[in-house]
């Protein structure tokens, strides 16, 4: 059923733009390669890996193997409007209500049937403990191995040299599996499309800072934590470029991505996964857009051939979510300055300690530079708990507040 | 100043070296979530986090601290780096420091908690204005040692009917273990093994097994016993998990760094609450309940963990598989670390035990 879907998906989407090269928007290019991932993770053939969400991908698309993170096939069920089912397969499971609804939607996907066995699993610690419990579920369940990073909280030449000590680990417990060698050759051609990748990201991202800015609520909805599935490959290059000639296509011409924009926003960790008229709602009653999300931004160095696991291991450590709260809030004001940002959403979604947990401190933090936060209650996979009109009445507050 | 007279260091989570901390001069502090306290941590913290670290953070806020010298925090979940970051803001000026522990046990990370012990023991150092040399540290080690023993006979006395006061007077002294200075405690316990010579008549109750994370209030056994039961074993990040990195009979080694190694391979492999794993056999938790059920003879099996606890919600559905393909019936408690939580659960404990009589 999910291998047809990602086909049609891919088939459909390659036929709109070859039948109208026009109408190739950067939107399209990024969910053509999200398809394709898609379709090769249910393909059943070749090696695929499920892995936590600070997983070296581009090191494991050097190696040939499919590798995604579990959170994906929660936001795909939420996306597709099929969550439900398998949140409360979950549930009938024991699974509590309390947990991260990402995760309930896989465990409830990986019960059906619907989930992908994997060859193998990687775990890693960061950005969340619940991460960690649902992959050792996955490989309990699938019966398969399971290598673990551990991603420390601070960067320092220790903790570097232990994380990239254990992606050393990784590669021979790949290998191992595979039966297949790291090619170094393979290895230095996936460096070369993360650093252009990266560069090219930053470009765009440089552009979505300006005013009006190029991008929409929608365009790079996800699009930092999807990227780094895409590190290491050229369909990454391509979709990072189609982003960046756009947007420079858009600032030149002074277009912006929405008609007359009055507010700027920045969303805070997770987009609201299931269809909903939010984003809509702000842009067309109150000209407000969403500019800029917590995770569209390049916190590391490029890739150092010389020492590719010591870069690819701060590129872990460097995520916001990892560390105190501090080190995240210092980011989110970078985020808000450079973008000039009037106000911040945080969907703080129901079951994420790591998120939500510090939502009081961030909001505070955010204060301090002068940018009000609007902190929503939601899940953001499970739909059946949104309150449309209670979230659209604190949207017209939080924007009116903002005008005022 | 006497050795009781010792600045305190707040802790919080079972993974803490407190060998260290002692050897640095300072008591160990657990600041255990038992009280009333207003709830005031929700303002800084969502609704959905922890009530162990909650009520930490209102127990502070209330003010309900004894001096302490400094707080050592462990990132042992998301629950426990959001308790830094808001201990941070509501006690400003004191001091703390975090150390990283690493989710799995394999060699590289035994030599990188070794290194955050040899972090720690530098701010530890720095707190209390002097160097903490190898052989404090090796004799502080072997202080936890006699106190994990001696805290391993009373459990089995204990269970011998030999404790008056049974599963909650034990719960009771594990806080004292947890909360007082380990040189002075030996001695108490001492003089308390000497004089529980006789087995007391034991009352006819059903035997269950208990596990789970934070369950520090006696009053918490008293109620399960009341119920018909006799806690038969237990295992808890409040109870004997804390000193279950002491529970071995290694000899300690001489050198500095050997001694780290040794401390980090101890806590890293003793026996480990959720959140810490063995990639290679995902979910053993399950199996470890299961024996330990078995080992002390339980008819039944009795899980509470606190609300909101990633590493145990994630991991209780398949404890219950195991433990129902074992023929062991399971009753599953969640709570706020309130008596009054557990109290409303009364009913459902008694039908529990009347259902495996
Ligand atoms: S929302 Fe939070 S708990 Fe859920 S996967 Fe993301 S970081 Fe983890
Ligand atoms: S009870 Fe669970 S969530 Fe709370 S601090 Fe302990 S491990 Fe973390």
């Amino acid at each position: 059923m999910m291998k047809q879907y990602f086909d049609d998906m891919v088939a459909g989407i390659a036929r709109k733009i070859n039948d109208d090269p026009e109408s190739r928007s950067p939107r399209k290019v990024y969910a053509l390669e999200v398809a394709r991932l898609g379709s090769r993770l249910y393909s059943g053939d070749g090696g695929v890996a499920w892995c936590g969400v600070t997983a070296p991908f581009d090191l494991l698309n050097a190696m040939g193997v499919t590798s995604c993170f579990v959170e994906f096939i929660g936001a795909m069920l939420a996306a597709t409007g099929m969550a439900d089912a398998y949140i409360d397969e979950a549930a009938h499971a024991g699974y509590a209500g309390d947990t991260c609804t990402y995760h309930r939607g896989v465990i409830g996907a990986m019960r059906m049937g619907l989930m992908p066995e994997p060859d193998f699993l990687i775990a890693t610690s960061v950005p969340c403990t619940g991460g960690l419990a649902v992959m050792e579920t996955i490989a309990r369940h699938f019966k398969k191995d399971l290598f673990v990073l551990n991603v420390p909280q601070r960067e320092t030449d220790e903790s570097v040299k232990y994380l990239a000590d254990q992606i050393r680990a990784m590669v021979s417990f790949v290998e191992d599996h595979t039966g297949r060698s790291l090619d170094q050759e393979k290895l230095q051609q996936a460096i070369d499309h993360t650093n252009e990748a990266r560069a090219l990201c930053e470009e765009a991202y440089f552009l979505a800072r300006a005013v009006p800015s190029p991008a929409d609520g929608r365009i790079l909805s996800n699009f930092g934590v999807v990227m780094a599935l895409l590190m290491g490959t050229s369909a990454g290059v391509e979709v990072a470029r189609t982003y960046r000639d756009r947007f420079k296509e858009m600032v030149d011409s002074g277009q912006g991505g929405i008609a007359d924009e009055k507010l700027r926003l920045l969303w805070i960790q997770n987009r609201i996964q299931f269809k909903n008229p939010l984003i809509d709602i702000l842009e067309a009653t109150f000209g407000a857009s969403v500019v800029c999300e917590e995770l569209n931004d390049i916190t590391w160095d490029p890739i150092d051939p010389a020492a590719p696991f010591e870069s690819m291991a701060r590129r872990a450590i460097s995520i916001p979510f990892n560390g105190d709260v501090n080190r995240r809030i210092a980011h989110l004001q970078k985020l808000a300055r450079e973008y000039r940002i009037h106000g911040a959403i945080n969907p703080c979604n129901w079951g994420c300690r790591q998120g939500t947990g510090a939502r009081g401190l961030i909001a505070e933090g955010l204060k301090q530079i002068g940018v009000p936060v609007l902190n929503l209650e939601v899940d953001c996979i499970d739909s059946r708990n949104f309150a449309l009109g209670q979230m659209q009445t604190r949207l017209e507050a939080f924007t009116e507040m903002l005008s005022g | 100043m006497t050795e009781n007279d010792s600045p305190r260091i707040g802790f919080a989570c079972a993974y803490t070296p407190l060998p260290l901390i002692r050897a640095a001069g300072f008591i160990p502090y657990r600041i255990l979530p038992i009280g009333d306290w207003p709830d005031q941590a929700g303002q800084m913290l969502h609704d959905n986090l922890c009530p162990h670290v909650k009520r930490i953070l209102d127990r502070a806020m209330a003010d309900d601290l004894p001096d302490l010298a400094g707080m050592v925090f462990v990132n042992s979940c998301d629950a426990m780096r959001r308790m830094m970051d808001a201990w941070k803001q509501i006690r400003p000026k004191d001091k703390t420091v975090m150390i990283d522990l690493p989710a799995t046990a394999e060699p590289l990370s035994i030599d990188f908690l070794a290194g955050e012990f040899r972090r720690l023991v530098e701010v530890l150092s720095q707190w209390s204005g002097y160097d903490i040399l190898a052989d404090r540290i090796k004799s502080s080690m072997e202080q936890y040692d006699l106190l994990a023993s001696r805290l391993r006979n009373l459990h089995n006395m204990n269970q011998r009917g030999m404790l008056s006061g049974g599963s909650g007077r034990m719960q009771a002294i594990y806080n004292q273990a947890a909360t007082q200075q380990v040189e002075a405690l030996i001695a108490d316990l001492d003089r308390l093994i000497s004089e529980l010579t006789a087995a007391q008549p034991m009352k006819e109750a059903v035997p269950v097994f208990m596990f789970g994370n934070i369950l520090p209030d006696p009053a918490a056994f008293d109620l399960i016993e009341s119920c018909g039961a006799r806690v038969a074993g237990d295992d808890f990040c409040t109870g004997a998990r804390l000193f279950g990195a002491y529970e071995t009979q290694v000899a300690i080694k001489n050198d500095a760094e050997d001694v780290f190694h040794d401390l980090a391979r101890r806590v890293l492999t003793r026996p480990p609450c959720a959140r810490t794993f063995d990639p290679a056999a995902p979910m053993r938790i399950a199996e470890d309940v299961v024996d330990l059920a078995l080992a002390c003879n339980a008819k039944g099996v009795i899980g509470h963990t606190v609300k909101f606890c990633d590493p145990y919600l994630a991991r209780v559905p398949v404890v219950r598989e195991a433990l129902t393909a074992a023929g062991l019936p399971f009753l599953m408690l969640e709570g706020d670390c309130t008596l009054r939580s557990m109290e409303q659960q009364r009913t459902r404990i008694e039908a529990f035990i009347e259902m495996l009589c």
